[in-house]
């Protein structure tokens, strides 16, 4: 028995990737650990935005809101969507993430 | 590049330090493809952590004694990646391609990459060894900072870099008495321009904080624990602890006993690679030719530590590398944020953008017209459209750079480059 969410996960070259998301990670954490390429340099602390990702758009509504930190950043960030930007790392686990689609945002 | 033509992909590499850069090389060598073994040796016992949260969120009252670990230990496994912590590698004999451990074991590589880090610059006054004088570099730097920041202590700051200065916010908010004591005559000088150490020094003196600048610490006294801080003109500070914060020094020692080429530094290539071509080194620990301005540097930052790793890891892989990320640095202090995109020339051209008394703003620096550096104060919106303009070195029209309600980026001269 598993305790882990299902996530598949859309790279920047459109291929997809199948992981598991552990109760005890962030979605950063979660993909960085599964070798897709996000720098997360700043360890998660909402600075870097290089865990930039696009989620679905009733997923991104069910989420709490961001914060201004992660907004400014997001909104400078290259194919930013109002309905569906997050900074992966600002993303806990959740059982309701069960299943989710995560796309990763471009570089820079 | 496929996996069978990584060139020597089944051959050891030895990796010193498991830091930031360390174990981003680990990581790194096995996402492209590395097959041999991998050993990740670190003076530090437990699993490897972020060190940014140590002088941040740690020091909070209240906050659990940890720090995020950078990985967790069961990735190490997971990866192959053989992490050996708590002993430390004295030496490294270049001709036998081997490290020597301080259990006496030896570890052959084919490649070697050197990522030990930096140390806090020891205080060298008389009573700087008193027990209350600390420093924080490591977790157990910082839990036993923690055990003593206790309400109503009074702490004097010796050093008003970041360091300090989120030290210095920390006990303040834990109700203790803080004083710091800088040398120069306001803080963060290395690092930022007078309008952001002025902004920083309010926010400090709002929270009770109190400076003394101009102050050359001569002595530390006490019996057997620090009781006073004494400056150059006789002033006497009481302190039941004293925390120094007056820069790092790269540990370099045993690269420069093995011959290879040091200054204040190991100097690397853009490949991370030392004078010995079989040998790298990534991190706090290297001096390197910026590809910006040409100037010979240190850079103490994550940003760094991650981006040579990266090179490292690609070159030992026989892949090209990515365009290294801008050098950034973030500091939090009293819940305001200050995120530097680019490295600031003291002489560069400062235009304030925005009005800090409203407590968010930027301070763009401009290098013959051309933006060199921003820092962002309270807000983020101008740091990822800083960051792209700097790395085009796009030319800046001051005026209206110094207007918040146009974008940076419709701030740049067109073309930019
Ligand atoms: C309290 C604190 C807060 C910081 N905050 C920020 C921040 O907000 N943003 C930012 O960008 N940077 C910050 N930094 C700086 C950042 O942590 C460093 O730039 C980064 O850790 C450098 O990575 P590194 O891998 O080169 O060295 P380190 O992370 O220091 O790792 C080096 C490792 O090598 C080990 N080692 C050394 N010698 C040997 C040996 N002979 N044998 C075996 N092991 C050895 C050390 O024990 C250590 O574990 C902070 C640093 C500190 C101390
Ligand atoms: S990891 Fe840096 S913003 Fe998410």
């Amino acid at each position: 028995m598993s305790n882990n969410n299902k996530v598949t996960v859309v790279d920047r070259e459109g291929a997809t990737h199948n992981l598991e998301w552990e109760p005890d990670q962030t979605l950063m954490e979660a993909l960085r650990d599964n070798d897709l390429p996000v720098l997360a340099s700043c360890g998660g602390t909402a600075s870097c935005a290089t865990c930039h990702v696009f989620l679905e758009k009733d997923v991104f509504e069910n989420l709490s809101e961001r914060s201004e930190d992660e907004l400014e950043l997001l909104v400078e960030a290259e194919g930013y969507q109002e309905c569906g930007s997050r900074l992966s790392c600002q993303v806990d686990f959740s059982r309701n993430l069960d299943g989710v689609t995560v796309t990763l945002a471009p570089e820079g | 590049m496929p996996e069978q033509q990584i060139p020597h992909k089944n051959q050891p590499v030895v990796i010193i330090g498991a830091g930031h850069s360390g174990v981003a090389v680990a990581t790194g060598l096995r996402t492209k493809g590395w097959q041999g073994r991998i050993l990740l040796l670190d003076a530090e016992k437990e699993t490897p952590y972020e060190r940014p949260p140590l002088s941040k969120e740690l020091l909070k009252a209240g906050a659990p004694n940890e720090s995020t670990p950078l990985r967790k230990e069961k990735f190490f496994q997971d990866k192959g990646i053989e992490r050996v912590g708590g002993l430390t590698v004295e030496s490294i004999d270049r001709p036998g391609k081997t490290v020597l451990l301080s259990d006496g074991s030896r570890h052959a590589y084919h490649r070697l990459v050197i990522a030990t880090g930096s140390r806090a610059r020891a205080l060298t006054v008389p009573g700087a060894d008193l027990p209350g004088v600390l420093a924080l570099r490591t977790k157990d730097d910082a839990l036993e900072l923690k055990r003593v920041l206790l309400p109503g202590a009074r702490v004097a700051i010796i050093g008003a870099g970041y360091i300090g200065l989120e030290v210095a916010a920390a006990a303040a908010a834990r109700g203790c008495e803080v004083t710091v004591l800088e040398f120069q005559d306001r803080v963060m000088s290395r690092v930022t321009s007078a309008p952001v150490s002025r902004f920083f020094e309010n926010v400090h003196e709002q929270k009770g904080v109190r400076f003394v600048f101009g102050a050359a610490v001569t002595a530390i006294e006490g019996t057997d624990w620090a009781e006073h801080v004494v400056t150059a003109d006789g002033a006497r500070f009481p302190a039941d602890v004293v925390l120094t914060g007056i820069g790092v020094i790269p540990n370099q020692e045993i690269a420069e006993a093995a011959g290879l080429h040091c200054k204040d530094g190991i100097f690397v290539d853009d490949d991370g690679r030392t004078s010995d071509p079989e040998i790298y080194a990534t991190g706090d620990v290297t001096r390197f030719t910026s590809r910006i301005d040409g100037q010979s540097q240190r850079l103490e930052c994550i940003q760094n530590a991650m981006s040579q790793a990266d090179s490292v890891a690609a070159h030992i892989t026989g892949q090209p590398t990515s365009d290294p990320e801008i050098p950034w640095f973030w500091t939090v202090q009293h819940g305001v944020r200050l995120q530097t995109a680019g490295v600031r020339h003291p002489d560069d051209d400062v235009v304030v953008r925005g009005t800090p008394s409203e407590g968010k703003f930027s301070v763009v620096y401009l290098r013959n017209g051309r933006l060199s550096a921003v820092d962002t104060v309270g807000g983020l919106s101008d740091f990822r459209p800083a960051k792209k303009l700097i790395a085009q070195a796009a030319a800046i029209d001051p005026a209206l750079a110094a207007d918040p309600s146009i974008s940076l980026t419709d701030a740049a001269l067109q073309p930019s480059l």
